[in-house]
């Protein structure tokens, strides 16, 4: 017995022994983990469980210059779904798939119920835990997502993934796209966004989060630990309705001409303001669309607007003036090996210097440059330099062409190249460029750089002015200035765009019209040669308030002289800038009263509220009928009864046509109206009897 | 002294351990419980601390009053015991509720309790196997008369746990075998189960392999084992949450209720529980867990040494080695030893069942320590 107790003791000790190695393995291991593996362990963790995050500061808006959005961020969701969620066992995902399927297409109405249920049972069995439901949600479809049943019980006992992100929206749409620009990753900015993003921007913020339960983040404390800054707002320069004139001009030309691309530049000639700037380029389907800023990018051989900077040149120089006799012989010259012709065959013969300019004959600008600086070259190239055409502008935006005036040390220097600058080749700006070199002749004298945004704003209230930048206070003297001016008007008054002259107010302004080697897009585009048709200029002439660059690259159906592609648009929006703008106008005398109007008969409610609207007296003789007659007196309207009986076909002749179908459909009456303006003649005699009447047929006229 | 110890019978060294722990599991239960209140209770998490001290509480009365007991009618109690048992298991092996595709619940009716029937059966089949050891000393290492009288329920036991809990079936027969060896079964029979058993393991892959559905946690077995060599996937995500909440706590630890990990963690109040304690209170705080289990399994054998019979001594050293065995496992799956498994930590993990036939395992082992400790012994004897 006793043995059989100590048997079993010391198999009892054995046991013991056992589980005390047992206890110093894990023991061991403990200290393991703890000591050996610790420090890594405890770095991976921090990292797993407390992070800064950023806090985005959200970007500043770009406004117009009076205040209408062009671009903002708004909110936009992705929804994605845990399918693995814990809280989702098989009973409630059975149960809800079918309703939740139904409601997301009929939410998004781009799949079918069927199509969301089989992703989402996909998922499901995958156990995904990040499945894409739809990115680009609205604010206004999350809300109607999260009311959905199983979703609307939120992240955890649901599985849906909400994650909220800015999306930048231009509300103009393609409305100066390109000028407003964008910002995305790894792609360098363009655009005011591109220019400001400083500002726009602000500071993101920082805040401390700790992962919980879940994979939720939380933060650590009550407080941001870095406040984020949000961006500041850019009010630019640009008018959306002198833009949207701009870009509806350009745009019908470029469709009528089916030309490659073109774009229009609006400046203010004392400040310097962009006040519309539109780019269009031809998709391969035919339409058009923003896609390339070549108003201020596309450095090329200007033509013949290079003609005023030229003979600006030598009328500073003093070697020519107005009134002298230039020699266009027969419309050809030759220069070395190479021979130049005027575009109007056979020349002009002996003319004016004035007069060359205006019929923009090249033999004669050619004539005049050789002759005065054809022993020194240098000259003419630093003149050129000293109106600050050599260098580029410099303005906030990216991507500036650069100019290309050539000097005679240069080695492309030939025996041809000072002949040819003076008609605008060999030699290289942008539209942008040219455009500075015309405000400043407005201005007189006195360049500017271009401003596309002229403050930047927090919450309403501007907080920096961007000043005006004078690049060159004076480029020529007084004389040069106001020769340039006299000259410029010519060219509308008699010379090459005629075409653009009005009785309203006075352009002043240059055609050109280049042949282009374009080596940057280096194919000649369908024909043999490519051609830049451009019209450059300011309005109105005796009181300049704004000038304007258009350019059209390669029209293609065989019309492409400046006056024609490009005046004509240069002229739309002189016209509605000129209409838009009220200061322009000079003011409407007091005494001439305007005539009183011819009135319609119709709705009298309706009349009373035109008229009032245009304070125009009226008397009212029709004791509060609903429909009146008008009859004009001296100093004012009389409005009597129109008898609308109920039985009978009223007398509509002299309404608007809203105003008689709304009487005649009213007693059953089937209308028919032909033509436009007021009813002229009605089908049916008035008086008849409606109940005999099926259908009567009105016919409009002015 | 006499009124405060009323109700303290028995090893008075194992009273103090129990006590501890369950202070120690308060604490701890009380940090790691966030996740389950705000998944649940909307963040109350004071709902769960009242439970688990209700529950605790209630622990305690059921060991007061099962020290009581004379410990001779455990033997009869354990047959009963076991008898209740096997069917119960069968009935939560086909009905049971069903979580994570273990059928290891069931639910009591009226009171709504979850009940672990494994809990049960494995104390049933321990003080069972006390008792045929006890009778069977004379003729221990007859096959026929001895052996196969053990086996039999141990073998039927385990293989009604396994399909749902792979590894309390697993450590119920490494017990049992603990409890064989030590009742003097010769070591021959011992080392042929152990075959048997890996045969059996073998044969259990085998079909699982080949009919997945006899053994639905057949594919989270697999896939545990195999991380766990690998060192990859879910659960080793799980293991390395529980080693860097080990790593985090030092020496002191970072101090009560401050745990992060516990956020990480699945079950940070059960499975994984001593992660939580040595992140909150550091290897100081391990090595006193650790000592407290030592302490309750070397009172076992002192009370197994002094026990007036064999059954007694069985019973005291068998109960006490469940115990230690199946806290040391918890341990060894938290600091990597072990593949993951969801052994909680006797008296320390939340868990109602868990905690309940912890409580009456360690009530039998007073109950021993109380009324069949050898009468040559004046020094216990006036203890009592």
């Amino acid at each position: 017995m006793k043995d059989l107790r100590k048997n079993i003791l010391s198999r009892i000790y054995v046991t013991y022994l056992f589980v005390v190695v047992f206890a110093l393995v894990v023991l061991g291991q403990l200290i393991n983990v703890q000591y050996v593996q610790g420090s890594e362990l405890v770095k991976k963790s921090k990292q797993l469980t407390l992070q800064y995050k950023n806090i985005p500061a959200v970007r500043g808006n770009i406004y117009s210059a009076n205040y209408n959005l062009l671009a903002t961020s708004i909110p936009i969701y992705e929804l994605r779904f845990d399918a693995a969620a814990e809280a989702i066992t098989d009973e409630i995902f059975n149960k809800n798939i079918d309703s939740v399927a139904i409601g997301l297409a009929s939410v998004f109405k781009d799949k079918s119920p069927a199509q969301y249920k089989s992703e989402l049972q996909r998922a499901r069995r995958k156990k995904s835990r990040y499945h894409l439901i739809k990115r680009n949600v609205k604010y206004t479809q999350l809300k109607k997502v999260k009311e959905l049943p199983l979703f609307r019980k939120g992240r955890y006992k649901s599985g849906l993934i909400i994650e909220r992100q800015n999306k930048r929206v231009k509300p103009f749409n393609i409305l100066a796209a390109r000028t407003i620009g964008y910002k995305r990753e790894n792609v360098m900015p363009v655009g005011i966004e591109g220019a400001y993003d400083k500002e726009l921007s602000g500071i993101d913020g920082k805040r401390l989060m700790q992962k919980m339960a879940g994979g939720i983040w939380v933060p650590v404390n009550d407080k941001n630990e870095i406040e984020p800054i949000d961006g500041s707002d850019v009010v630019s320069t640009i008018d959306v309705n002198l833009q949207d004139v701009a870009e509806n001009a350009l745009m019908k030309q470029l469709q009528m001409h089916e030309s490659d691309h073109g774009c229009v530049i609006l400046m203010e000639v004392k400040t310097g303001d962009v006040k519309a700037i539109a780019n269009l380029q031809r998709q391969k389907n035919g339409s058009y669309y923003e896609s390339y800023n070549y108003a201020i990018g596309e450095s090329t051989e200007p033509g013949s607007t290079f003609k005023l900077p030229a003979l600006m040149a030598a009328l500073e120089d003093g070697y020519v003036d107005l009134n002298d006799i230039v020699d266009t012989k027969g419309g050809k010259v030759k220069y070395y090996d190479r021979t130049m012709y005027d575009s109007h065959i056979g020349g002009y013969g002996k003319i004016t210097v004035k007069h060359a300019f205006e019929v923009s004959s090249n033999v004669g600008l050619s004539t005049i440059i050789t002759n005065a600086y054809a022993k020194n070259p240098q000259q003419f190239v630093d003149r050129l330099n000293k109106m600050n055409l050599g260098q580029p502008l410099g303005i906030e935006l990216a991507g500036e062409g650069k100019p290309l005036i050539k000097s005679p040390s240069d080695k492309s220097w030939s025996g041809t190249t000072l002949p040819w600058m003076s008609i605008g080749y060999e030699v290289r700006l942008t539209p942008l460029q040219i455009l500075a070199f015309y405000n400043a002749v407005a201005n007189d004298g006195k360049m500017v750089r271009p401003r596309f945004a002229k403050a930047i704003a927090a919450n309403g209230e501007v907080i920096r002015e961007l000043p005006t930048v004078v690049l060159n206070p004076s480029i020529a003297s007084k004389e040069t200035i106001k020769k340039a001016k006299e000259m410029l008007e010519g060219v509308v008054e008699n010379g090459t765009a005629k075409n653009l002259k009005n009785s309203v107010f006075k352009i002043a302004g240059k055609t050109g019209t280049a042949q282009i080697a374009n080596d940057k897009y280096g194919y000649k585009y369908k024909s043999k040669v490519s051609y830049q048709a451009s019209f450059v200029g300011y309005f109105p002439a005796d009181n300049p308030m704004y000038s304007c660059i258009v350019v059209v690259n390669a029209p293609s159906k065989n019309v492409y002289y400046g006056n024609l592609v490009a005046g004509p648009i240069f002229k739309e929006v002189a016209d509605k800038v000129y209409a838009y703008a009220f200061s322009l106008h000079p003011e409407v005398k007091e005494k001439e009263k305007p005539e009183l109007p011819v009135s319609a008969e119709g709705y009298s409610d309706d009349l009373v509220t035109v008229y009032n609207a245009l304070d125009i007296p009226i008397e009212d003789k029709s004791n509060n009928y609903d429909w009146v007659n008008t009859v004009k007196q001296q100093n004012q309207i009389v409005l009597q009864k129109h008898l609308v009986a109920p039985i009978y076909v009223p007398d509509v002749r002299g309404m608007s046509a809203k105003d008689a179908l709304y009487l005649l459909e009213n007693k059953g009456i089937d209308v028919e109206v032909k033509g436009i303006g007021y009813v002229k003649k009605q089908s049916v005699t008035p008086g008849t009897l409606v109940a005999k009447t099926d259908k009567i047929i009105l016919e409009l006229g002015i | 002294m006499e009124l405060k110890f009323k109700y303290i019978k028995g090893d008075r060294v194992i009273w103090m351990v129990t006590f501890l722990l369950a202070i120690l599991s308060i604490l701890t239960v009380y940090s790691s419980i966030a996740t389950l209140a705000y998944k649940y209770k909307s963040g109350n998490t004071i709902f769960y601390l009242l439970k688990h001290v209700f529950i605790l509480g209630i622990g305690f009365g059921m060991m007061a009053v099962v020290q009581n007991i004379k410990y001779k009618y455990f033997s009869r109690l354990s047959q009963l015991a076991l008898f209740i048992a096997i069917p119960l298991l069968l009935l939560t092996l086909f009905t049971g509720a069903n979580i994570n595709e273990a059928s290891r619940w069931l639910v009591i009716p009226i009171i709504n309790q979850t009940f672990q029937t494994s809990d049960l059966a494995k104390l049933a089949l321990i003080m069972y196997l006390a008792r045929v050891l006890a009778k069977k000393q004379d003729v221990i290492t007859d096959f026929k008369e001895a052996y196969l009288p053990l086996i039999i329920p141990v073998v039927a036991v385990c293989a009604l746990i396994l399909p749902a809990n792979f590894s309390t079936a697993a450590m119920l027969f490494a017990i049992s075998l603990f409890i064989m060896f030590i009742g003097r079964v010769p070591m021959k029979f011992i080392l042929a189960t152990i075959g048997l058993g890996i045969v059996g393991i073998l044969l259990v892959f085998a079909i699982a392999s080949v009919s997945p559905k006899l053994f639905p946690r057949f594919a989270t077995w697999k896939k545990r084992i195999e991380s766990f060599e690998k060192g990859e996937s879910e659960s080793n995500y799980q293991a390395e949450q529980a080693k860097i909440a080990i790593a985090g706590g030092g020496i002191k630890g970072k101090g009560p209720g401050k745990s992060t990990q516990r956020n990480f963690l699945p079950h940070p109040y059960s499975d994984f529980i001593f992660a939580i304690i040595v992140e909150e209170y550091g290897t100081i705080g391990a090595l006193v867990v650790i000592f407290l289990y030592l302490v309750l399994l070397f009172r076992g054998v002192r009370i197994a040494s002094r026990a007036e019979r064999t059954f007694g001594s069985l019973l005291a050293i068998g109960l006490t080695f469940s115990i230690a065995f199946q806290a040391f496992i918890n341990m060894g799956v938290a600091v990597g030893v072990f593949p993951v498994t969801g052994q909680p930590l006797p008296l320390v993990s939340m868990g109602g069942t868990s905690i309940w036939f912890t409580c009456i395992t360690i009530g039998v082992v007073l109950s021993v320590s109380n009324t069949g400790l050898l009468k040559s012994n004046p020094k216990k004897a006036s203890a009592k």
